[in-house]
């Protein structure tokens, strides 16, 4: 906890809180802020430049570009943050689980999320599309099944350390329930680390949104998102070789804000908390690579 | 400063101890796996308001000991009652039920390692009482006067264990102890790593406590001098094995078996004369035999053909024993 | 200076190891921690250091050493092994004093060793390194010096890895590797602290017969006064940063002239227990904020108001002996020898083993 009250402190932490403010205030208000009807098309008026009508210029169906960016800040966001749930739902959970429940539990965690980290994931997305059926839940799901052995093997490794620490130890002493011992003791050093975990996969997950938009994978046109937005305008580079420019930034813009807030909770992290549990915090330093890595 | 236990089986807190032993280990053998015994044999009292030091090189199983006592290490021969009760037999609910109740409690090695670093002294000493569902009310009183028994500031009732001082620290799991109004308190080298003026602050609160709140006390050290001024009966283990025990000022005055002579004459002092029977306590004998049962032969100077066999603890005048074939004869070789 | 003990050769003229005005900063030069401390070890003398925990003598040894924690830095004052100042040492020159001239054994043995290597390897490489030798000529070196720092068994031991040697034969390793390049001064920081009290014992005799052997100078740094009572010649006391007592063993130890050593050698002991467990009331103050006079008032039951009026210079009490003391004049101070001739008083019958029952 006090990782996350030295994180809070770090100038470059707040610079990356406020870009993600103003993210979260976009996503909460973008359509009433638009000044035009995101999805209104204007033919007549097809890949323009900025103007006095439109701040931004408009797309290759005529549409506002500024609004389309503020409109679909939510939609975008939304779904980064629906993956990332079911990540951490999928992972966090079975790897307290696995940690402290046994060792067949453990054996069968450890072996399904080998499994899960073999998949190829554009392939693993449309397996999951073609079978669920088309749409931005399924897709989302598929994508937090994937990012879950990420969170799972963190938190694993934190809470693997953490079992051995002799205040676990001095709590089953008292007669603390497994999970007293969860609840009190370890999660809350897993916390910080599952905070950069969780930064490092939305920024992932932004993308990989982008992505399968680009393959027409989960969001369906012509709801617009960043990821949409952008493939959209890479088929017209010829015509407006800046239009992608911008909804590019803006992903840019919120995976470094995420990234940025990811390294201050790391770096947050040795100076206070996790004294004790010095060898488990290396663990999780190079458990998590890895699992980057493998992303 | 007096705490009133609820505990209607409380003892008398006169401090003299009761004739009923509090702890009785009979018969104790511990071993981890397949391998070597670390403990072998080890029948031993403690009596409720007495502190009882165990004493014993690294590797001796002093620290096993009290851990098969709570219950973390295997014991796979002997029986261990305190209070009547047959620890060793407890499992899965009774045992945890056993451990919230708060009779017996074992105080760690190192308070940095055995306090969560993130939770403030409140919430550190108040767990074992929150744990066993005590409500949040009557948990801050008992809080208060643990904090007040063991002398602590009540300032520092909301710092981390990693803003106290050593000497505070140790505290904090002292006080995290006896918040459970145990009967028995284990405590595993409490001032080892403590300077000797705070070193003295421990073993004096410690010698309290057992005053007035009838604990029996043992306390494991590998340091004779924590255990000299305090302890009133002295316990030896060497490779497992009770050597002696027996009243500490007997024990550490008039030893009964070499090693506990060696240990006696090892300890540094201030007068600078203690070397003189030192030199012949660390001569290993050369009568002694390769095939030696006894566990200190291979460093006694007076082992000889006798100790192929196992000596077995010998009553030894009043509450005291000693495992040496050739006790309390060797003690004329010490002052020749 | 005090002529040392007569079973120890005789020192040379010049000190091998002399701390001249050391002051150190700690908290990148914001707190002074370490404040105008002095003395000299010669040869073959054995010099302790002694105090509670904060009172310097770890940033003092540590900055003999050159091994400063971050932050940490020698502000004035110079440190002299021999003819050369160590303050003024660059990194490399550091590396050549370190291995040869200066040895230093620490609390924790295990974890200056490399647990993947031989610990005959980790003590022969080195010697190689310096001294050109053959591997077969350095096994036998690294084996001399094993029995030398009585390890049994030498040759076995070389070829053993550090986990699977006990804390007392890692201490005597890591001895043997710090006496490997025949320094002139051995450093030992609470080197005995950790270890079991028969292997204490047998370690502090050692020290004792290297320096004997070698003509080594030791400094002894340790929180425990028993300890430099069994070794060293000469003892200094820090308080909050500053020498407040420095005299022969011996006389510090039966007379001390400082409350703050009285109050040490009080709490050192705790044999007798109808004496009670003594302590020191409060705790030293921290680094920076202290007041102009005694640091030690506020815990002292012999202070009065001229005491924290102005500073207390560190001034000389006779027979080679300094004290940071307003009142060490008209003080009777009680030192061990009291406490046992209490002891030996009060119950004649009844005195520890070899205390006093085998006559030296």
């Amino acid at each position: 906890m006090s990782v996350l009250r030295t994180t809070a402190r770090a100038p470059i932490a707040r610079t990356a809180l406020a870009v993600l403010a103003v993210v979260a205030v976009l996503a909460l208000t973008g359509g009433l802020l638009a000044p035009l009807d995101p999805l209104a098309q204007d033919t007549a008026r097809i890949l323009q430049g900025p103007s006095g009508a439109h701040l931004l210029g408009t797309d290759y169906l005529g549409r506002d570009v500024l609004s389309r960016l503020l409109a679909g800040t939510g939609l975008s966001v939304l779904t980064a943050a629906e993956a990332v749930a079911a990540a951490m739902l999928l992972g966090v959970v079975p790897g307290l689980a696995s940690v402290r429940f046994g060792a067949a539990l453990s054996w069968i965690s450890l072996r399904a999320v080998d499994a899960l980290m073999t998949l190829p994931f554009t392939l693993f997305a449309i397996a999951a599309v073609g079978v669920l059926g088309n749409g931005l839940h399924q897709a989302m799901l598929a994508l937090g099944v994937l990012l879950a052995p990420l969170f799972f093997r963190v938190t694993r490794a934190a809470a693997l350390g953490l079992d051995r620490a002799q205040y676990v130890e001095a709590a089953e002493l008292m007669g603390a329930s497994r999970s007293w011992i969860l609840r009190v003791h370890i999660w809350r050093k897993v916390l910080p680390t599952v905070a950069v975990t969780t930064a490092h996969a939305l920024a992932t997950s932004l993308l990989a949104v982008s992505s399968l938009t680009f393959l027409g994978i989960g969001v369906q046109p012509p709801a617009p998102t960043w990821g949409g937005m952008l493939a959209g305008d890479l088929g017209f580079l010829a015509q407006q070789p800046w239009a992608p420019a911008l909804p590019a930034a803006l992903i840019m813009l919120t995976v470094g804000a995420l990234n940025l807030l990811a390294d201050a909770v790391r770096d947050a992290e040795p100076a206070d908390a996790v004294r004790g549990a010095g060898p488990a915090d290396t663990a999780v330093r190079k458990e998590h690579r890895d699992g980057l890595a493998a992303v | 400063m007096t705490l009133t236990t609820d505990r209607p089986a409380a003892p008398p807190a006169t401090g003299r101890p009761t004739e009923e032993p509090l702890l009785r280990i009979r018969g104790l053998g511990v071993s981890y796996g397949t391998g070597a015994r670390v403990l072998d044999g080890i029948d031993l009292d403690a009596r409720a308001g007495e502190i009882l030091g165990v004493i014993g090189e690294t590797g001796s199983g002093k620290t096993t000991l009290a851990r098969a006592v709570v219950g973390l290490a295997p014991v796979t021969t002997g029986r261990i009652t305190v209070d009547g009760t047959d620890r060793t037999a407890l499992r899965g609910r009774a045992l945890r039920e056993a451990r919230r109740a708060g009779a017996v409690q074992y105080m760690f090695q190192d308070p940095l390692r055995s306090l969560d670093p993130d939770l403030a002294v409140r919430h550190l000493i108040g767990e074992p009482l929150a744990v066993a569902g005590i409500p949040a009310d009557v948990r801050a009183e008992r809080v208060l006067t643990a904090l007040d028994l063991t002398g602590l500031d009540r300032a520092l009732l909301d710092r981390t264990p990693g803003r106290l001082s050593g000497g505070q620290r140790q505290r904090v799991a002292l006080a995290r102890a006896i918040v459970t109004r145990p009967r028995l308190l284990l405590a595993d080298e409490p001032v080892s790593a403590l300077d000797a003026s705070n070193r003295n602050h421990v073993l004096r609160l410690l010698d309290r406590l057992r005053h007035e709140l009838g604990l029996a006390v043992v306390v494991i050290s590998h340091d004779l001098d924590s255990l000299a001024g305090v302890a009133d009966r002295i316990a030896v283990l060497y490779r497992g094995r009770l050597v002696e025990q027996g009243p500490a000022e007997a024990v550490l005055t008039r030893p009964l078996h070499p090693y506990s002579a060696l240990l006696a004459a090892s300890a540094p002092g201030l007068d600078r004369t203690r070397r003189a029977g030192l030199a012949l306590l660390r001569t290993p004998s050369p009568a002694a035999p390769a095939d030696a049962a006894c566990v200190f032969a291979h460093r006694c100077p007076f082992a000889d053909a006798d100790c192929r066999e196992l000596p077995q603890p010998q009553p030894r005048g009043a509450d005291r024993t000693a495992a040496c074939h050739h006790a309390p004869a060797w003690r004329e070789h010490l002052s020749r | 200076m005090a002529s040392p003990p007569s079973d120890h050769p005789a020192p040379a003229d010049r000190p091998v190891l002399t701390v001249d005005g050391l002051h150190v900063t700690v908290g990148h030069g914001r707190t002074e921690a370490v404040r105008d401390v002095s003395f000299t070890v010669r040869r073959g003398e054995a010099l302790g250091l002694v105090g509670e925990s904060g009172s310097g003598k770890t940033l003092t040894c540590r900055s003999v050493l050159g091994l400063p924690a971050p932050g940490v830095r020698v502000s004035a004052g110079r440190i002299d092994l021999g003819s050369t100042d160590l303050t003024a040492l660059t990194g490399r020159q550091w590396q050549q004093v370190r291995g040869s001239r200066l040895g230093a054994v620490f609390q924790d043995p295990g974890s200056y060793l490399n647990p993947a290597l031989t610990v005959g390897r980790q003590l022969g490489e080195p010697l190689r390194l310096r001294l050109g030798i053959s591997r077969a000529e350095a096994r036998r070196r690294a084996v001399d010096l094993f029995a030398a720092v009585g390890l049994r068994d030498p040759g076995a031991v070389h070829d053993r890895y550090p986990h699977e040697l006990s804390g007392g034969m890692l201490q005597r390793v890591l001895i043997a590797v710090a006496v490997s390049g025949d320094p002139e001064l051995l450093v030992a920081d609470e080197a005995t602290t950790a270890l079991d009290t028969v292997v204490q014992a047998e370690v502090l005799d050692l020290l004792d017969r290297l320096r004997t052997e070698r003509g080594l100078a030791l400094l002894l740094v340790t929180h425990d006064l028993a300890v430099v009572a069994e070794v060293c010649d000469r003892i200094v006391v820090l308080y909050a940063g500053q020498v407040v007592e420095d005299g022969p063993t011996a006389e510090v130890v039966t007379a001390p002239a400082h409350p703050y050593t009285e109050a040490l050698l009080r709490v050192a002991a705790t044999g007798d227990r109808r004496r009670g467990l003594a302590v020191i009331p409060g705790r030293p103050p921290e680094p920076g904020t202290t007041g102009p006079g005694c640091r030690f008032a506020d815990r002292c039951g012999y202070a009065t108001d001229a005491c924290t009026a102005g500073p207390v210079p560190l001034t000389p009490a006779g027979d080679g002996r300094l004290v940071r003391c307003l009142r060490a004049a008209e003080l009777a101070l009680h030192g061990a020898a009291d406490r046992d001739a209490d002891r030996a008083a009060d119950r004649p019958a009844d005195r520890p083993l070899d205390r006093t029952e085998v006559p030296a």
